[in-house]
């Protein structure tokens, strides 16, 4: 009897070790977006010139949300069909248009709060639930998946009301490059007249 | 950002025209050019993106874009100049409210007692307590929106959505939301009455009703919409991939609702018996 009972405890222990672990990394992904969260909502509603706000969101985006592991997602195919060269530059004009399209819509998000949800795994990858209100809107559900949650968390998509931000903009690039003979110095010149564009306007 | 970028409204248009989209779309179908085999990446991201008639939806999103810009978006901008906040949001509730019964029909067709019920509740208490729908006490009472129209509930009974297309007016759909915003214009009763002549109140009533729905629902995505054909490279591209991930969203929404019917105070079915 008692061999019994130590043999299922040996048989049961680890089945329930992956069940905590997998327990842990919600619970750090959930924490994670927490903290990340909490400086986005201060940086948004703080006082301080754009400039300013610009600087702090790029900081947020270099230490918290894999923007070289998006960029790759982004480019979908055609990143193994470009140069190690058009890679790279593809790369720093990738984090520059992350940073422009954000502050561009700071405005918007003035006096924005969010709440937590659950998280939950997904293949090896956290979904942590959130929703984010804003003043005279409805509120919105929003999803942020996190790499690597137990290790080293990592955004890597924001999925606002079952729209993906990384298969959003995959598929508007895949579209551009399909027009544009799929030649990636098109897409990256592209890229370039954007950030021109639109990151005067956010100053 | 909200990306109920078209919020569907039954009340557009009638069914003349849409016999006259539908061959219009025929008629002038131009195809996108299939990549060869030889090319499995581009054929997989062709079938992936599942838009044949490419060439003639961006016809039709040029003219829509150029109506936007030279009737609905300026009008969508002086009416959010005009028009305060408050009264703006209780319009709103009034148009949804007028919905409720195309809304109750399809959560019936889609078997969610649930959601009929919200429905039901909604319409009960922001008729009366809401004033003719003008303020939304349901939600505050624990009866929340949803999303129901026919293409959500053909979703539901396993019809595909098929290829892409951009009508004109309508903006971005697919043959299953087409055929969806057909019969939920038949199913609004509005649609039925006062159709014989000399009742001038029920034609002024539905034009006024179509016409402020479709500034409302223009308002209300100004922000998105600005935002989106600023950032992105190709905005057809993009509408094209938020209309469908938002409608999927939807229906994935629509069948997770499994909250059940029995009140909470009936006993819940037995257990299976623990051995």
């Amino acid at each position: 009897m008692i061999l019994r009972r130590s043999l299922l405890t040996l048989v049961a222990v680890p089945a329930l070790l992956p069940v905590s672990a997998r327990a842990q990394s919600t619970e750090k992904a959930s924490a994670f977006v927490k903290s990340t969260g909490d400086r986005l909502v201060a940086i948004v509603n703080g006082p301080g010139a754009a400039a300013g706000k610009r600087a702090a969101m790029t900081q947020i985006l270099n230490s918290d949300v894999d923007v070289d592991g998006i960029g790759r997602f982004c480019l979908g195919r055609f990143w193994r069909q470009a140069t190690p060269d058009q890679q790279k530059r593809y790369l720093e004009l990738f984090h520059q248009v992350l940073v422009t399209n954000i502050t561009a819509k700071l405005g918007e998000y003035q006096g924005v709060t969010f709440t937590m949800g659950r998280a939950r795994m997904q293949d090896d990858e956290a979904v942590v639930s959130t929703t984010v209100v804003r003043p005279n809107n409805p509120p919105t559900g929003v999803d942020w998946i996190i790499a690597d949650p137990a290790s080293a968390p990592k955004i890597i998509d924001v999925v606002a009301e079952g729209t993906s931000l990384r298969l959003t903009q995959r598929q508007d690039y895949a579209s551009y490059l399909t027009h544009n003979n799929n030649n990636v110095d098109a897409l990256i010149s592209a890229m370039k007249n954007q950030i021109a564009q639109n990151g005067n306007q956010a100053g | 950002m909200r990306p109920a970028l078209f919020s569907r409204s039954a009340s557009l248009g009638t069914p003349l025209l849409l016999a006259f989209l539908a061959l219009a779309v025929l008629g002038l179908a131009g195809c996108a050019t299939k990549p060869p085999a030889s090319d499995p990446d581009a054929l997989a991201d062709y079938q992936q993106t599942n838009d044949p008639l490419e060439p003639t939806n961006r016809v039709f999103y040029a003219i829509n874009n150029g109506l936007d810009t030279v009737i609905l978006r300026p009008a969508a901008l002086a009416y959010r100049y005009v028009v305060p906040e408050p009264v703006r949001n209780g319009l709103h509730n009034v148009l949804s409210n007028i919905g409720s019964p195309v809304q109750l029909t399809n959560d019936v067709l889609e078997g969610k007692p649930r959601r009929a019920g919200d429905t039901t509740m909604r319409f009960l208490i922001n008729t009366t307590v809401g004033v003719l729908g003008i303020f939304d006490v349901a939600t505050k009472w624990g009866y929340p929106d949803h999303d129901a129209d026919f293409g959500m509930t053909l979703a539901n009974w396993g019809v595909p959505e098929g290829p892409f297309l951009f009508l004109p007016v309508l903006g971005p759909s697919d043959p299953r939301d087409a055929a969806g915003f057909g019969v939920d214009i038949a199913f609004d009763p509005f649609t039925w009455v006062g159709t014989g002549p000399n009742k001038p109140g029920w034609k002024a009533f539905k034009w006024s009703r179509f016409g402020v729905g479709a500034i409302d629902s223009r308002e209300r995505v100004l922000d998105a919409t600005d935002s989106i054909t600023k950032t992105a490279l190709d905005p057809y591209a993009t509408f094209r991939s938020l209309y469908r991930q938002h409608r999927r969203a939807q229906i994935e929404q629509l069948e997770n609702d499994h909250r059940s019917t029995s009140p909470d105070w009936y006993p819940p079915p037995a257990a299976p018996a623990a051995k």
